[in-house]
């Protein structure tokens, strides 16, 4: 079959060898003949009589080179061609549904491909593992996921008859700079095994080597990433030996990373990479790298050839074990509450394979993306069935033709392939042109993705994985909407066909009704479905983050990257929040540690002294904020106070005086009680003092996400770094330069980072419901456009095909306004049996998207009500010109055109 | 031409006799028909038109190689010849047709007792 088809692509030449073959024999033979007395004459007749016809011969060889089956099926195609070319408007109309569905699909699954499904560029990447600590670690830690201590990396990498090695890695901001100014830039820490045990080598110098994170500051080296390395620095090439600044921190570059890795996080993309043994510079005042409880790393890695991953999962328990216990024994290790010991006891490593590495942006878009997924897949189906419809429609005018050559013998089969090559040669048109249209998708789908990822970390280029998914959708695409019509064509009785005139075949007519009815119940889920991530989107954006936005500014600084010690830093934001205060574009400023609505907080699980003592169930959010930053964010403080002087601490006091909670937290933890005067603190063991006073109680507002409502208790602000929180006099994108010029007043080398407006903001941390409402919402307004047309398509031929009934109708004396029934009547039936189907769809689906939605049931009354709704609507409509004009039947010339 | 009464050639006979012509030496078409022509006058009867369609599938299998050479007049020709799996595919051949003819020699045999 392969030959056959590589035959077809060097016919030319195969023609050409036969015949020089053949004449080669019949010269041969002529003179053999000629020889044997024969004249010349009599002697070719006689050669080619033996012969057989050349024709004939030369036939039956094309076959063998093709096969019969590929030889026909290129002529069918070159047929259908021809006849696209002849009917410009229904190919156009076919390839246009085509485009839409395979366009959208492709797209989709580009992103799809990126962030889900492609591996890390590294040598194989099948044997790279996740490792993860299941149970509780008796341990701090800040980061996102899957944490670690990096000494339980080092055990880790030494179980060497499990693993070739076992890297760890945690990304952060620093202050960087090449010489020129500072700029905060995502770095990777990473231990020094990191390159080798992920198989990546050096575009220029080397990579870390294994003793580079060997003593805390032995080795103040760094490789840049190759973006970084053509972006920030040109390229050149004797980049290696010179310094970069972290943190004011001098390193050498040893080297640039190859160009094709781009970290193991899909969506971040470091700018350079340091070994663990400088994270106390990558991230100021951190000290605790050896500490055995203090998780900050995510651990990965590559299992030995031959060891699969439960193999090594179930023998690295029993190590684990054993080093659980010496733990608990070892200096250092908390005072814990016996129960949480046990469950420190129990903990276990969990194993999950990681060919595509380790990326927060991922599990954020995983669920969305299969959604979107789901949805362009639908949306394609609805495509096909179109086209379906449309063929169907042909197929009945080309009636007389289709009768004709099954009257001359053609066979069943033969016609099928036809009519498949026809739907073949539409569906790779589509194609086409939808893959062609993809990357202008893509790239409006990426400025629907976090905007914190690196704009290199995704590309909107085609590949060859897109172009086989595109491919091989089309040729489904192709298969499906050639489906229905090829089945019409095997059920068809060739009598009744040609008995009956042009164009009155009333077989099609069901199974087009069919389609329809179809294309209803998919338009349903999908609209159903955009209508929920619509109210999701509506539920929240009405909901606000629980403060007031508009007006209101933010920004980060960061002192201790910029070579300011904890004090200095303070005194630094202090200044800052003055100078911002006396400015004439703030009415209001305040400072947080830690900024909100980014998706992340500090947060810990707390310990309340009440009448009696109690731990929190589940970690409190925790902030620290400066005297009126609830003023500053229009947040009500319901009972008590606010910070002021009274909770300033003394020189070489620790910890905090009074703390202010939110209404869920009253409400979870003290119901019934007077939450001021309670005493409360940081941390659930034994040896947590409640020794901080209640002060205040504040309305509930958002940290993380508008989604989340969560208990949190603020703390007064001491810290050295923080956002800054500015309400503005005028508008604010205009505020944006002279909060820089104040912030270079105090201090012209401090970067700051994150300045934006709150709207923006909010913007940001909803992008994932905007892109599902809006991409949702898109794709199902094309999806109800498909079947209208689909729609009217049919009912249109209804009409035409029931002329002669409607004119006797009326001739008779029916009204006007029954013939519209008649025609809106088999439209709504239709509909309506859709939604019929739909329904129970929608019931199944609702339950996969329920994660994404919020405040809405997948069930939503209304929105299945309102869906239900526009369907009717859109559906009479679309039947409505059709019964128009059936309403306008002359009866006369209906019965004379007959 | 005529000399003898000849019976059509059995179905699918023709690819394993031109196996085991070009087995002997590389051949051209017109050099197969040739001899052909001489088992034909004995034995069977070939039709030369179907020749052409029996190389060009044999080659398609991959039990011939064919290759343009200078044949025995000058002229540019298509010289098939035997590749190794065809070799393997005339043994088969042979062998099951001397099982099928043995076979039915012994039903002969079995009828004449």
């Amino acid at each position: 079959m392969i030959r056959q088809l590589a035959n077809w692509f060097r016919r030319k030449k195969l023609e050409s060898g036969l015949d020089r073959e053949l004449r080669y024999h019949l010269e041969r033979r002529i003179i053999d003949l000629e020889r044997s007395g024969l004249p010349t004459g009599e002697a070719r007749r006689q050669a080619l009589l033996e012969l057989g016809g050349v024709a004939q011969i030369q036939e039956e060889v094309r076959d063998i080179w093709l096969s019969r089956w590929l030889r026909d099926f290129t002529y069918d195609l070159r047929f259908s061609a021809r006849s696209f070319l002849k009917a410009p408007s229904f190919t156009i109309t076919a390839v246009l549904s085509l485009v839409l569905g395979i366009g959208a699909t492709t797209a989709i699954y580009s992103l799809v491909d990126q962030v889900l499904l492609h591996a890390l560029p590294i040598r194989q990447p099948e044997s790279l593992v996740l490792i993860d600590w299941r149970g509780d670690q008796a341990a701090d830690g800040f980061g996102s996921w899957n944490l670690m201590s990096y000494p339980i990396c080092r055990d880790l990498d030494k179980q060497t008859q499990f693993f070739e090695g076992v890297f760890c890695r945690a990304l952060t901001t620093v202050n960087l700079s090449t010489g020129g100014d500072y700029r905060p830039a995502v770095v990777e820490i990473v231990s020094s095994n990191y390159f080798p045990v992920l198989g990546v080598g050096p575009a220029l110098g080397r990579v870390l080597a294994n003793d580079d994170d060997g003593e805390p500051d032995a080795n103040p080296v760094a490789v840049l990433s190759y973006d970084f390395w053509q972006t920030q620095l040109g390229g050149a090439p004797d980049v290696v030996g010179r310094k970069v600044l972290v943190n004011r921190y001098p390193l050498t570059i040893v080297g640039v990373a190859a160009s094709a890795f781009k970290g193991i996080d899909v969506g971040q993309v470091p700018s350079i990479w340091l070994p663990a043994s400088i994270s106390a510079q990558a991230i100021p005042g951190f000290d605790r790298l050896l500490d055995r409880r203090t998780r900050w790393m995510q651990v990965l890695g590559r299992l030995n050839q031959g060891v699969t991953l439960k193999e090594a999962q179930a023998g690295l328990q029993p190590w684990f074990k054993a080093l659980l216990q010496e733990d608990t024994r070892r200096a250092g290790f908390p005072v814990i509450t016996a129960e949480r010991r046990q469950r420190f006891l129990d903990s276990s490593i969990v194993l999950t394979a990681a060919p595509q590495g380790h990326s927060g942006l991922r599990r954020r878009l995983v669920e969305p993306l299969w959604v979107l997924f789901a949805v362009t897949t639908v949306l394609l189906g609805l495509a096909c069935l179109n086209v379906s419809g449309l063929f169907l429609a042909r197929g009945s005018a080309r009636d007389r033709e289709i009768g004709t050559r099954l009257a001359l013998g053609a066979s069943r089969g033969r016609l099928g392939r036809q009519l498949l090559a026809d739907s073949l040669l539409i569906a790779l048109a589509g194609g086409l042109l939808g893959t062609a249209a993809a990357p202008i998708v893509v790239r409006t789908l990426i400025a629907f993705l976090p905007r914190e990822t690196a704009p290199t970390a995704l590309n909107a280029g085609i590949d060859s994985r897109l172009l086989l998914f595109a491919f091989a959708a089309s040729v489904a695409a192709g298969v499906l909407s050639g489906l229905a019509p090829a089945w019409q064509v095997g059920r068809r009785s060739l009598v009744s066909s040609l008995r009956e005139r042009g164009g009155t075949a009333f077989g099609g007519v069901r199974l087009r009704k069919v389609i329809v009815t179809a294309q209803i119940a998919l338009t349903l889920t999908l609209v159903v479905g955009a209508g929920l991530f619509l109210r999701t989107l509506d539920a929240l954006m009405a909901q606000g983050p629980g403060f007031v936005t508009s007006s209101l500014v933010s920004f980060g600084v960061d002192s201790l990257r910029n070579g300011y010690s904890p004090s200095e830093g303070n005194r630094l934001i202090r200044r800052i929040d003055e100078a911002i205060r006396h400015s004439p574009i703030s009415r209001a400023s305040a400072v947080a540690r830690f900024p909100l609505l980014t998706g992340g907080s500090w947060n810990d699980p707390m310990t309340i002294l009440a009448d009696k003592r109690i731990s929190t169930d589940r970690d409190v959010n925790l902030n620290s904020v400066t005297p009126g930053f609830f003023q500053t964010m229009g947040i009500k403080i319901i009972a008590g106070r606010d910070f002021d002087e009274r909770d300033i601490r003394a020189t070489g006091e620790q910890g905090w005086r009074s703390a202010i909670v939110n209404e869920a937290f009253v409400k979870r933890y003290l119901r019934g009680r007077n939450p001021l005067g309670v005493r409360i603190c940081e941390g659930s063991g034994p040896d947590a003092k409640p020794n901080i006073e209640v002060v205040g109680v504040m309305s509930n507002f958002s940290y993380r996400g508008i989604r989340e409502e969560s208990e949190q208790a603020y703390f007064p602000f001491f810290e050295d770094s923080g956002t800054f929180y500015v309400r503005i006099r005028g508008t604010p994108k205009s505020s944006f330069e002279s909060l820089r010029a104040i912030v270079r007043s105090v201090d012209p080398t401090l970067p700051i980072s994150d300045l934006r407006t709150l709207d923006e903001q909010v913007d940001r941390s909803l992008n994932t419901e905007h892109m599902l409402a809006t991409l949702s919402g898109g794709f199902s307004t094309l999806a109800l456009l498909l079947s209208l047309v689909g729609l009217y398509g049919v009912m249109s031929y209804v009409v035409t095909q029931r002329t002669r009934e409607i004119g006797i109708r009326l001739a008779l004396g029916a009204k006007r306004w029954s013939a519209i029934w008649l025609v809106l009547r088999d439209a709504l039936t239709m509909v309506v049996s859709g939604i019929g189907i739909g329904l129970p769809l929608v019931w199944a689906l609702g339950r996969l998207v329920k994660s994404q939605l919020y405040d809405v049931k997948p069930s939503d009354p209304v929105v299945i009500a309102i869906t239900i709704l526009v369907l009717c609507s859109a559906g009479l409509g679309a039947a409505l010109i059709p019964a128009h004009r059936a309403s306008g039947i002359n009866p006369t010339d209906a019965l004379r055109f007959e | 031409m005529f000399l003898s009464p000849r019976f059509p050639i059995p179905q699918g006979t023709l690819d394993m006799l031109i196996l085991q012509i070009v087995s002997l030496e590389p051949l051209h078409g017109y050099g197969v028909a040739q001899r052909l022509d001489q088992i034909s006058r004995s034995v069977v009867q070939v039709n030369q038109g179907s020749l052409y369609p029996a190389l060009h599938r044999l080659e398609l299998k991959g039990w011939l190689r064919a290759e343009w050479k200078q044949s025995e007049t000058g002229r540019e020709a298509k010289f098939y010849s035997l590749t190794a799996s065809g070799r393997k595919q005339l043994a088969a051949e042979k062998h099951t047709w001397a099982r099928l003819a043995g076979a039915v020699q012994l039903i002969f045999n079995e009828g004449t007792k």
